[in-house]
């Protein structure tokens, strides 16, 4: 279904206030409630069991919870995150640099996709922290490495995002732009960079996501800095509250990281309608 | 999916890319003499270093023994993450149950995993099982989660004029329809799979991935990178049969990939 349709039918659905299906109402509402359920019933579990189990092995959601708060309070969890965000910055910056244009060039000019695609799939094949002893040699162990290895984990997703977002543009929309008598720049800014912009978008997204994972990888096959210096310190004493408060920590991040980027794309993309 | 329109036929499509990978590779020659062994080992250096690895065995011994342990934790993951998605895509109820935990786990890095899985599960077999398994399951069960909420439902419509039974529906509509969405969900796990495979073997430093970390103390880049290059060549070659093998499964069915 095109993105003009799809709109229209949005549209039409707005116009009708109150006009709202009430049976889809009430299922959004069940749904809601049993993934509240859902969460609730598995911490509860997790508490249970690990309850009996002795503490190397699984702490509970209490004690995790615990040391989060312990970590917050002392300030030495949010320091250290905020440290490791630097080279999380950094690096998705000029992973961002690097990928949009090259993935915009590749989606729209099928001579440079076909030039250029061999290496990428190529250099993309291999998993990036096989590059960490590569990056050891070029970068040493602290922050160049760092920002290295988060660059290299997430500018080809956002390449290869941006490029297939490029070339699927709509080609009857680019017919429209044409019709219409809009060549070169104009046909560019009022028709292809809106249709790309939510592929740019999802390439964003997606490079976030690998971007955060980075910032930990850096910190855990580098030099065991912030992060990953607390979470070394609490494996090496079988303290897996402390491990599990860490990624507790990196996961709610990562997952506000998405929405946040989700919320920007709604204000910059209101016409677009999201499943 | 076009990638270049009708005006770059077949051969010219060809020769761009074998022309885009000579230039590449030439680059790299100029870059690696240029910078030294030490820094980054030239092709010229890289691929009489790959024949001696090649010959001397231990490369692909590693690489073997490696593989099998990722496939153990593969497979698992095929086998909980398939059905599990279609479930969760034909059932509005599990959806609403699992969708908050896979949506948590799939963000979750794997390398931030590892230390736990180390103290919870030692540094054996099921410690790499467990992490491969960790990593691929959740993309496995979205692209399947996905594909069987995209099945047309007027295809379903026509199966019951038919009177098809629930096992036949499933049988003779919504799996066929579904196998281009599980290849997928099996090759995007599978990619995951090998990085998670490669992510636990550096951390603890055996298999595969100890070899390519003993390997990159060493003075010279070449034995490294070629190292790095079967690495990809055995990605590629992955990704490639999967590829056919959704082909031969559903040949009627152009694939197309769903954006994570």
């Amino acid at each position: 279904m095109s993105h003009l349709a799809a709109g229209a039918a949005a549209l039409r659905r707005r116009g009708t206030p109150g006009a709202a299906d009430p049976g889809a109402a009430g299922a959004a509402r069940v749904s809601r409630f049993l993934s509240l359920l859902s969460v609730a019933g598995g911490l509860a579990v997790w508490e249970g069991l690990a309850r009996e189990l002795p503490r190397a092995i699984l702490a509970p959601p209490s004690a995790v919870a615990w040391r989060l708060a312990e970590g917050l309070v002392a300030g030495e969890l949010p320091a250290a995150f905020g440290r490791a965000l630097a080279h999380l910055a950094l690096g998705y910056a000029l992973a961002v640099a690097a990928g949009v244009p090259l993935g915009l060039l590749m989606g729209r000019s099928g001579r440079a996709f076909h030039l250029l695609d061999p290496v990428v799939a190529a250099v993309y094949a291999v998993p990036p922290v096989a590059f960490v002893p590569f990056l050891v040699i070029w970068f040493g162990l602290f922050f160049p490495a760092r920002v290295a290895l988060v660059f290299l984990m997430c500018v080809f997703e956002i390449l290869l995002t941006v490029a297939a977002g490029a070339r699927d543009v709509d080609p009857g929309l680019v017919e429209v732009g044409r019709s219409f008598g809009a060549r070169g720049a104009r046909l560019a800014r009022m028709v292809l960079v809106p249709a790309m912009l939510p592929f740019l978008f999802a390439g964003l997204r997606v490079g976030l996501v690998r971007a955060v994972n980075a910032m930990i990888t850096a910190e855990l096959f580098l030099a065991a800095v912030n992060l990953g210096g607390l979470m070394k310190a609490s494996a090496s004493r079988f303290d897996t509250a402390g491990l599990l408060a860490v990624i507790a920590t990196l996961s709610a991040f990562g997952l506000l990281a998405q929405e946040g980027l989700k919320a920007v794309e709604a204000r910059a993309l209101p016409w677009r309608l999201r499943r | 999916m076009d990638t270049g329109s009708g005006r770059t036929g077949r051969g010219a499509t060809r020769a761009l890319r074998a022309l885009g990978l000579a230039a590449a590779l030439g680059l790299w020659e100029l870059a690696g003499r240029g910078a030294g062994d030490a820094l980054l080992a030239p092709p010229s250096r890289v691929a009489p270093e790959y024949l001696r690895l090649l010959l001397e065995g231990t490369m692909l011994a590693e690489l073997a023994g490696s593989l099998r342990q990722m496939l153990v934790g593969f497979l698992l993951a095929c086998l909980v993450g398939l059905p599990a998605g279609v479930a969760m895509g034909r059932s509005r109820a599990l959806d609403a149950l699992l969708h908050p935990w896979v949506g948590m786990f799939v963000v979750t890095s794997v390398a931030s995993l590892v230390p736990l899985f180390i103290v919870v599960l030692g540094t054996g077999f099921a410690f790499r099982a467990a992490v491969v398994f960790v990593a691929a399951v959740w993309y496995v069960l979205l692209t399947a989660y996905h594909g069987a909420r995209g099945v047309d439902p007027r295809w379903l419509e026509v199966g019951r004029a038919f009177a098809a039974g629930r096992v036949r529906l499933f049988r003779c509509v919504l799996l066929p329809a579904l196998y281009p969405y599980l290849v997928t969900g099996a090759r995007l796990g599978l990619v995951h799979a090998i990085r998670a495979m490669v992510v636990a073997e550096m951390f603890i430093i055996v298999g595969y991935g100890g070899l390519v970390y003993n390997t990159g103390l060493l003075v010279s880049t070449g034995p490294l990178l070629a190292l790095l290059a079967t690495l990809g060549l055995v990605s590629l070659a992955a990704t490639r049969a999967l590829r056919w093998a959704g082909r031969v499964l559903a040949p009627w069915y152009e694939e197309r990939l769903p954006l994570a």
